[in-house]
């Protein structure tokens, strides 16, 4: 859910899709601005946070960076539990990432909160001559199921900031009378909200 | 299999701390506890430094970081008088005693069940205050009750299992295979081709020993652990058989986490008992401890704390059974109670909590808070809140099965 409090908002991110797609590398290139080949394994999900400075807001991510097997999906409901935005994450090399990737749309789409913005990223655009899922055939899907969709390339940085700041110009804003100016930022509002809208 | 040279570097002999810090600019002022003083007359106070710890591990801390490092080798050293006195006076592993537990063979007379009972409960005080890494080997197989798992099959089992998984290619082979060179990259013996290869086989050896684990991502890092200390792959094989097989809960591991599940459902009624405050003020702020806690009781905190840190955590719980791994996360959240009482976004409370718990380089003082500040908390107490957890947890990943499955009908249709 995403905290807003003047132009502050906070918003939970989390990063789901196959293993291998290229999440922990997005992530790293827009935190960081470097690209690892090997980085040590994450259990569960990695912790990021980041803030962008748009014109009219300031947004603060709380990135969850989803990992593992089979199994671990089990755990995904706790990270995408509450959440603002969601960037689901296939490798444009791979048919197989882009089936997977429509698995978690359809996760949650049923159980996710409607108000989600979530983002679909064909990752790996660098690797064109090993492309299996066409640009046409993503963005169809995209827009069939109203993801928002880029292209990315964690290794050569394209469009991976786009991504997020696409994203946080998305997320709601805050109506001025509900945060007068000069109050600290609170957490009660998303507490409130936060109780309709999560699902169990 | 194991190369004796890299035994040899990662725990034996206990060489002096500082002989092993490969950075220069420590190894001046390193053997002298550098005083608040010294501290003050650097330009940086909060200068970090990069050295190599117990077990071989990079570590970045400051000069502070560095001093607990060095006193807690020395209490190791000292530690490890104790542990050989008592070998001579009361005979060398005395305490490969059979437990008053197991079946009774041999142990008919009353008073031999007395000495034994004497034992156990100086064993485990001793155990609580750390287990000199050259026992480590010894006494984990013996108080675990891996040395005896491994009495009950032939000689050659470890041997012809591995024999029997050669050329196999399955699901658990390739994630093993994935997760390798992700696994403490840093790690200069895990980093080596010959490294890999042993862990490889220890992983692959226990995946076609029990097909309904196989593989689960997390034991690649236990597992890893297990050979720095072992030593050699068939120990830390056993040791994680009986890690698997007898000491943490069941299913931790296998098809959906459930046993991981219901942990994370004790522990947080655990922290709103033990910990009220801290659990009310994080339940205002919306944060899931499980968000951080799933890590710290999957990897058995090989990931958050560090190395000596973690195998303080691995003595107890070896001897004393899983009721330590949440003794311990209480411990990490009661260790910061009063900072996490003012963090306000769930962010601060994350980083409080994982840059307290990369910081524990004493391990006495986690275990101090872990033991004497948290009250008492049985094994017994722990099982019947599982129990009581488990068809809710059963329940709950069920449901969320049926509705993914109603998901794909409807998408289908
Ligand atoms: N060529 C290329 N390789 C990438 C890109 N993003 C990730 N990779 C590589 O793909 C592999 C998997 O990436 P990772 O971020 O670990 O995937 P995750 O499992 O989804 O977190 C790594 O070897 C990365 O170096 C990219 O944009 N281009
Ligand atoms: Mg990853």
């Amino acid at each position: 859910m995403a905290t807003i409090g003047n132009n502050n908002i906070n918003a939970k991110l989390v990063l789901l899709g196959d293993m291998g797609a290229g999440k922990s590398s997005l992530v790293l290139r827009f935190v960081k601005g470097q690209f690892l080949e090997f980085q040590e394994s994450t259990i569960g999900a990695a912790f990021f946070s980041q803030t962008l400075a748009l014109n009219d807001a300031t947004v603060k991510f709380e990135i969850w960076d989803t990992a593992g097997q089979e199994r671990y999906h089990s755990l995904a409901p706790m990270y995408y539990r509450g959440a603002a935005a969601a960037i689901i994450v296939y490798d444009i090399t791979s048919k197989d990432s882009f089936e997977k990737a429509k698995k978690w749309v359809l996760e949650l789409q049923k159980q996710g909160n409607p108000s989600m913005v979530t983002a679909l990223a064909g990752n790996k655009a660098d690797l064109e001559d090993k492309r299996k899922v066409t640009l046409e055939e993503a963005r169809a899907y995209a827009d069939e199921n109203g993801l928002f969709f880029m292209e990315t390339s964690a290794k050569t940085a394209v469009n991976v900031n786009d991504i997020f700041y696409e994203i946080a110009r998305r997320l709601p804003r805050a109506q001025p009378a509900q945060n007068p100016a000069g109050m600290v930022l609170s957490n009660t509002p998303a507490e409130q909200s936060k109780a309709s809208a999560c699902c169990s | 299999m194991f190369s004796p040279q890299a035994q040899k570097e990662i725990s034996y002999g206990f060489p002096s701390l500082i002989a092993q810090w490969k950075n220069t600019i420590i190894t001046t002022t390193s053997t002298t506890k550098a005083t608040h003083n010294t501290s003050n007359s650097w330009k940086t106070p909060c200068l970090n430094v990069k050295f190599q710890d117990l077990y071989d591990f990079a570590v970045e801390g400051n000069i502070d970081d560095v001093n607990v490092l060095n006193e807690v080798s020395e209490r190791v050293r000292q530690q490890a008088k104790v542990w050989w006195a008592l070998e001579e006076s009361k005979g060398a592993n005395w305490y490969l005693q059979p437990q008053i537990s197991s079946n009774g063979e041999g142990i008919s007379v009353a008073s031999l069940k007395l000495s034994v009972l004497t034992n156990t409960i100086s064993l485990r005080k001793l155990i609580r205050k750390g287990i000199p890494p050259t026992l480590r080997p010894k006494v984990w197989l013996s108080v675990s009750g891996a040395a005896k798992k491994r009495s009950t099959v032939p000689e050659s089992y470890y041997e012809d299992l591995i024999l029997a998984t050669h050329g196999k290619v399955t699901p658990s082979t390739r994630q093993i295979d994935h997760d390798l060179p992700r696994t403490f990259p840093t790690h200069p013996w895990l980093d080596t081709p010959e490294g890999q290869a042993t862990l490889r086989r220890v992983l692959v050896g226990y995946s076609f020993r029990d097909s309904e684990v196989g593989y689960c991502q997390g034991l690649n890092y236990v597992a890893a652990l297990l050979l720095l200390v072992m030593k050699t792959e068939e120990d830390a094989f056993w040791m994680l058989a009986v890690l698997l097989e007898n000491v943490l809960v069941n299913d931790c591991y296998t098809d959906n986490l459930s046993g991981c599940h219901v942990e994370q459902r004790v522990f947080k009624d655990l922290l709103v008992k033990k910990c009220p405050r801290i659990a009310a003020h994080l339940e205002v702020m919306g944060f899931d401890v499980s968000l951080v806690v799933t890590e710290w009781f999957l990897c058995l905190f090989s990931k958050c704390l560090p190395s000596e840190t973690t195998m303080r955590v691995w003595d107890v719980l070896f001897n004393e059974g899983a009721k330590v791994l949440f003794q311990v996360a209480l411990a990490i959240f009661k260790m910061k109670e009063e900072e996490l009482l003012t963090a306000h976004q769930i962010g601060d409370a994350i980083n409080i909590l994982q840059t307290a718990s990369h910081h524990l380089y004493d391990p006495d003082e986690l275990l101090t808070v872990c033991f004497d500040k948290i009250g008492s908390l049985t094994t017994n107490a722990i099982t019947k809140q599982r129990k009581k957890q488990e068809p809710t947890v059963l329940a709950e990943l069920d449901q969320r099965l049926r509705r993914l499955n109603s998901v794909k009908l409807n998408d289908e249709q």
